[in-house]
């Protein structure tokens, strides 16, 4: 699964700690979901597109081999 | 529900790591005292004792909270007693084959619940932080 996650970190001057904190994870779990080496639960998700203010199709996309 | 319910497994503290680690060694010179000491031992009793101290090291430290306990370890302690299950059935049968091809049964006095525990408890902390490592690698 793709997302938009590090480019709308950066759209909103956040880094991986303050986003870390922000959805009670750590750090490593951000930098993981950003790298595509975990696919976080849906509660996560969504709690990562309301920091953004967005939908969560709009952070994440499936691909084709999900 | 869910911290109610009787499959929840409560975590000890990550200060418990410290203990679990005196576990690996603390077999090994116990041995060598007993066999300094001319105490009545077989190998087999040694390699059992060994065993049984590792297994409470590795279940320890199973069973010990991560500094950060987030839904991806979580995720990936879950899938570690998954692998280390299949692992243990893989390393079992292996066992069993090589005692086969040595000594014509697939029994061996070697076989208890101590190197059953050792080994299920190890492949589950490899698997644990194999999936740390390869998450966390750049």
């Amino acid at each position: 699964m793709k997302n938009t996650i590090k480019v709308e970190r950066a759209r909103h001057n956040l880094t991986q700690q303050d986003l870390a904190e922000k959805v009670s994870v750590s750090r490593q779990t951000i930098n993981s979901i950003e790298a595509g080496k975990y696919v976080p639960s849906t509660v996560l998700a969504l709690k990562i597109s309301k920091i953004f203010g967005l939908a969560l199709e709009e952070i994440f996309e499936l691909e084709e081999e999900d | 529900m869910k911290e109610k319910s009787i499959l929840h497994v409560p975590l000890l503290s990550p200060g418990w790591k410290k203990l679990a680690f005196v576990f690996f060694p603390l077999p090994v010179m116990l041995v060598i005292g007993m066999a300094i000491t001319r105490m009545d031992i077989t190998p087999d009793d040694s390699a059992q004792i060994i065993y049984g101290f590792w297994a409470i090291g590795f279940g320890l430290l199973n069973l010990s909270r991560e500094k950060d306990e987030d839904e991806m370890i979580k995720s990936f302690r879950l899938q570690a007693f998954q692998t280390g299950s299949y692992w243990l059935i893989w390393g079992l049968g292996a066992l069993m084959l090589i005692n086969y091809l040595r000594f014509d049964r697939i029994t061996s006095e070697i076989f208890t619940a101590y190197l059953v525990l050792f080994l299920l408890n190890a492949y589950i902390y490899a698997a644990f932080k194999y999936q740390i490592y390869m998450a966390t690698k750049d």
